[in-house]
This record gives structure tokens, C-alpha cells and sequence, in this order.
């Protein structure tokens, strides 16, 4: 499993893809943070780097989709599902080995953004404690995405689908909070309840807002490993019904 | 030995592979026949536990691929009809990857993989890119995969198509030499593949096994039959009519049109003397026979034979019937534009 793991992780810092992936990231977060700069008041050198976070993610997990599409479907379309589905290695194993490397690069990526606390913090302080929570929050948030991208993946034998797909499933996770204030399920109180449980919005804004709350993490953590279990029945489901 | 049970795999609706069973000795170089489209790699992806049968069992060594897939795959190694290698990687690389999911101990890998690579003589490209190999390189790179861990299974799926003839040459003297070591199943559309390495032979068409034999007991099997070539000027269903009916003929395999009414049979016959009834019988309805010859019957048309069946147990008798009712309404259409002008 370690050898799939490994090999996962090397082909995303051996594509050039990764790298783009990763500016682009830093690039979104500095944005606001340069806007937090200038929109500073002369008295008051306060920012909140909670806001954001918070602001980030929106389009940050435009960005998931792309590190996970060739997950699965790469391997299906360049033939090399079968040299792993005919190793002793079970898909339980497979789809932890390339989830672990999806997120070790997520990790990474969010590992480098820490230069901008950095460098506030060279010339001022930061609160640490929300900054932690802030981060935890934005990496929890990333795995549950990670896993819904592999889902998405796990679909079908092409990237791009999958990356379509990807984008589609966030956009419905970032708007499932309109969705329940609309008017349709304004009326129904009963369904717009069970959506808002899937509500993964204001759960996030807990973090960035300095509040880590138990039920939350562990929210996201069961959205993880639901997905996840998900992208195993979808890969079995596969396999019983064509090649 | 690889034992496989009833099995049969349906895609949807469609059965793809019906009730095979057969055994792989141990120490054996199994050769499995079939046209395209017979089954064969799904019944390869099968007994590797790449896909689940929808009946039936695999069992490897006793054990069942579905029941225990991890223990049954470490003893098999796969070569599929497209290889799965990661074009992106290098050949070395790829090669001490497929050694660690394998589950081979990390002080083993290295040299495994350097005797894989001696073996399939990829030695000399072992830093280059998969991306950047021909054809024939890649397949290499795919059997030295299969044989990563000396499984005592080895499943090669065509391992020689879109080779050149010296590469096919190769392969084939590694897989003879790969006997001493392996029990191997072999896949190929090609009798003169299955011949030139195989003992025994399960030959498969339409999801179904036709016939379970060693090589040399399907030559033998051929015994003293002839097949003869005659050339007759006359009415193709009554031509065939009247050959069918005589004692000692066991088949007509073909009839290709030489002229206007003018026909070339192939006729399969038990002996020689029967080709005498046939001369007789022919002259006595007034058919003009042009030319005859005699040859010996082959594996291929063995092959042909059995695999140019359609499922569903027809008799040969339904087949050739069949056979002269299209050609009837065909020699009634030219009989038909004749008339017009
Ligand atoms: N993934 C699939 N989905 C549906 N039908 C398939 C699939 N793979 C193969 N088949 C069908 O199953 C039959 C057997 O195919 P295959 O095992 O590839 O034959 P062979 O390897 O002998 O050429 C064919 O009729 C083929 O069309
Ligand atoms: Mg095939």
C-alpha cells in the first residue's frame, strides 16, 4: 500500500500540473490578504486572517477537482486498473493509498500558505489559536471535498468528466445553504431541515471563526469517510457490472 | 493447478463466457484458442479476480480467487491484452512499484526486478520513459510486470499481438523457457501460436469450450480423413444434396464460386474410397466434374470447424442447411437479372 502511496505522490510532483495547482492557490490567497493590507485604517493594524479563510475556500475548492479527476479515472482509461485490482492489494486499500496522497498534497499546499502568517508576523503579532483553527478547519473541509472528487472519479474513464463532475458536486456543496433558504424548501420546513444537515457552510465558518467545535470535526471527518466508502462501492459496483 | 468450475459471465443481458470448465496442470503450458470475441480475456480477467463471474468458481491451488483474492493473486501473474503500464514512468521505476503493491519484501525488489528485466531483455531501456517505448518494448515491460515474484502462475492474454516476427519469435522462446518454473495459461486467436508452445489446447468460440485436447490428439483425432477439392459445373443445392447423401462423407466445408453454376466444394470424406462413390454418384445425375484433388486436413480447419459454430448447439446438418437456403435465394436472384436482359 505504501508502494501505491508513493507512487501517487510522485506522479503529482512529476507533473507540472501540481505546481500550477499549488500558485494558483497561493495566488487566491493573496489576494485577500494584500486587500486586508490596504484596506487597513491608519490606526488600527488589524486584519483577520479567519475572514480569510473563509473567503478562500470559495474558490479554493474549485481547485480539489482538478488534484483528484485522474484518480481513478486515469487508471481505467490507460488500462492500469487491472495490474492494481489483480495485486493482493483490496480496494479498501487502493482508495486509502490515493486518498492519503491526494491530501498529503493538500497538506502541502496549504503547509505553504503559512508564509503569509509568517511574514505578518514578523512585523506584528498573530493570533495564533484561531489561525490554528482556521487551518484546521480549511484542511478538514479540503479531505471532505478530496473524497467527493475521488467519487467523482471513480465514475468514469475520463479526467475531464470527472473533473465536470467535481466541479459540479462543489458547487451544489457550496450552495446547499441557498438552496435551503429558497423559496421552494422555504415551504418545506421538513426537507429544507434535512438539507441544511448537509450543510457543510456554516460548519466551516465555525472554524474560521475561531470556534472548533467536536460535533464539527467530527462531521467532516464521517463526510470523509461516507464519500470514501462511497468511492469503494462505486469501484466494486463497476466491477461486477463491466470491465 | 488452476481449477475453473461452470464458469459464466454475463455484460448485461449478454453471456460473454457459458459453463466453461477446464484445468491447468501444473507445469503445463495451456493454450487457450478462440476467435476474436470468444471470451477469452474475460475469462482471463476472471480467474485473476480482475472481474467477478456471475456463476461459477476459480479456484488456485484449492483456493478460491472470490473467497480469498488477496492469497490467490500473489501466486498469479497477469499479462493483459493492452499492458498496464504507467506511461509516465520509467521502465525501472515501474517495475520496483509493481514489486511493492505485489506485496515482494523490500530486500527482494531489486533483484527481482533486475532479473525481470534480464529475462525480457529491458535492461538497456530500464531509465527511459514508458511514454517513449515502441510497441513491442512496452509488452516487454508488461510480461516483466507478470512475472515480478516468480508467481507459479503465469496468464499471458495474446501476448505476441502487434509484434513483429522476430519479437514473436522471442516471446515465444521465453515462454517455452519460462515452463521450467511456471504453469502458464496462453490466449491467442492464432493456431500457429497455440502450436508452436503448447501441449494442450482448450479451444473456445462463442463463450463456449469446443473442445478440450492435446495437440496431438486433434492431429491424430483427424485420422485417416481427406479432404477433397472438386470442381463441379450444376445446381449448388442439388450438388450438395447429392454429395451429402452418400455414405463415407462426413462434411462439406465449403463450395466458393468459380464461374456461372460452376463450383469448387470441399468436401471432407472418411477415406479414399469414398471419393469413387462421389465420382459415380455425380456422373449418374448428369453434373460435370472438372477437376479433383485431395489434400490432407489441418489443424486450422479443425479449428474452423469447431469455432465457426454458432452457440446454441446447432447440428451441422441445420448449419448446412442454412447454408444452401441463402444459396438458393441467391442463385434464384441471378436467375432473376438474367431474365431481365
Ligand atoms: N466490458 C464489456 N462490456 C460489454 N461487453 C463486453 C465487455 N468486454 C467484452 N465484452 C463482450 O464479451 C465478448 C467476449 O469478449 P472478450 O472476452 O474480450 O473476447 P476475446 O478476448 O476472446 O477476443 C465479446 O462479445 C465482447 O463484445
Ligand atoms: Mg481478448
Amino acid at each position: 500500500m505504501f508502494s501505491l502511496y508513493k507512487k501517487e505522490l510522485r506522479s503529482y510532483f512529476f507533473s507540472p500540473f501540481a505546481y500550477v495547482i499549488a500558485a494558483l492557490f497561493l495566488l487566491i490567497f493573496a489576494i485577500p490578504f494584500i486587500n486586508g493590507i490596504a484596506n487597513l485604517s491608519g490606526t488600527e493594524y488589524k486584519f483577520s486572517f479567519s475572514n480569510i479563510f473563509y473567503n478562500n475556500f470559495f474558490y479554493f475548492i474549485f481547485l480539489i477537482p482538478a488534484l483528484t479527476m485522474r484518480t481513478f479515472a486515469d487508471e481505467r482509461k490507460s488500462g492500469t486498473e487491472v495490474l492494481l485490482m489483480t495485486s493482493p492489494l483490496n480496494v479498501f486499500q487502493i482508495v486509502a493509498a490515493k486518498f492519503l496522497a491526494v491530501s498529503t498534497v493538500f497538506l502541502m499546499m496549504i503547509a505553504l500558505t503559512n508564509f503569509y502568517p509568517i511574514i505578518t508576523a514578523m512585523t506584528g503579532d498573530v493570533m495564533i489559536s484561531s489561525l490554528i483553527c482556521g487551518y484546521t478547519g480549511f484542511f478538514l473541509w479540503g479531505l471532505v471535498c478530496i473524497s467527493i472528487g475521488m467519487l467523482m472519479s471513480s465514475f468514469t474513464e475520463s479526467p475531464i468528466i470527472a473533473a465536470i463532475l467535481g466541479e459540479g458536486a462543489m458547487i451544489i456543496l457550496l450552495f446547499i445553504d441557498n438552496i435551503k433558504n429558497s423559496g421552494l424548501f422555504q415551504s418545506l420546513p421538513k426537507a429544507a431541515k434535512i438539507i441544511g444537515a448537509f450543510s457543510t457552510e456554516e460548519r466551516f465558518e465555525n472554524f474560521s471563526q475561531g470556534i472548533m467545535g467536536l460535533g464539527d470535526i467530527i462531521f467532516f471527518i464521517t463526510a470523509t469517510i461516507m464519500f470514501l466508502g462511497f468511492t469503494i462501492i462505486s469501484i466494486e459496483k463497476k466491477r461486477w457490472s463491466r470491465g | 493447478m488452476i481449477e475453473i468450475k461452470n464458469l459464466t459471465k454475463y455484460y448485461g443481458k449478454n453471456a460473454a463466457v457459458r459453463n466453461i470448465t477446464f484445468s491447468v496442470l501444473d507445469n503445463e503450458i495451456l493454450g487457450f484458442l478462440g476467435p476474436n470475441g470468444a471470451g477469452k480475456s474475460t475469462t482471463m480477467n476472471i480467474v485473476t479476480g480482475y472481474l467477478p463471474s456471475t456463476a461459477g468458481n476459480v479456484l488456485i491451488d484449492g483456493i478460491d480467487i472470490a473467497q480469498e483474492p488477496s492469497k490467490a493473486k500473489r501466486m498469479i501473474g497477469y499479462l493483459p491484452e493492452i499492458p498496464p503500464v504507467y506511461v509516465d514512468m520509467k521502465v525501472k521505476e515501474y517495475l520496483l512499484f509493481c514489486a511493492g503493491i505485489k506485496g515482494i519484501k523490500r530486500s527482494e525488489r531489486k533483484a527481482q526486478v533486475e532479473n525481470a528485466m534480464d529475462k525480457l531483455k529491458v535492461k538497456d531501456v530500464e531509465n527511459r520513459l514508458i511514454r517513449n517505448l515502441s510497441k513491442g518494448y512496452r509488452q516487454r515491460v508488461g510480461f516483466a510486470q507478470a512475472i515480478l515474484g516468480d508467481p507459479k502462475y503465469l496468464i499471458l492474454d495474446e501476448p505476441t499481438v502487434g509484434l513483429d516476427p522476430n519479437q514473436v519469435i522471442e516471446v515465444r522462446n521465453l515462454i517455452r523457457s519460462l515452463k521450467k518454473d511456471h504453469t502458464i495459461i496462453l490466449s491467442s486467436h492464432i493456431l500457429a501460436e497455440i502450436q508452436a508452445v503448447c501441449e494442450r489446447v482448450v479451444i473456445i468460440s462463442h463463450g463456449e469450450v469446443r473442445a478440450i485436447d492435446t495437440i496431438k490428439n486433434l492431429e491424430d483425432s483427424l485420422g485417416g480423413a481427406l479432404i477433397l477439392l472438386m470442381k463441379i459445373t450444376g445446381k449448388k443445392s442439388d450438388v450438395t444434396e447429392c454429395i451429402r447423401n452418400i455414405d463415407g462423407v462426413v462434411n462439406i466445408i465449403d463450395a466458393s464460386m468459380e464461374d456461372e453454376g460452376v463450383y469448387t466444394y470441399k468436401i471432407e470424406i472418411k477415406d479414399d474410397g469414398v471419393r469413387k462413390d462421389i465420382m459415380t454418384a455425380l456422373v449418374k445425375n448428369d453434373f460435370e466434374i472438372d477437376e479433383v484433388s485431395t489434400e490432407k486436413p489441418n489443424l486450422e480447419e479443425v479449428f474452423v470447424k469447431l469455432t465457426a459454430q454458432p452457440p446454441r448447439k446447432k447440428g451441422l446438418k441445420d448449419l448446412l442447411d442454412e447454408y444452401d437456403d441463402e444459396a438458393e435465394a441467391s442463385d434464384e436472384q441471378n436467375d432473376g437479372s438474367k431474365e431481365d436482359k
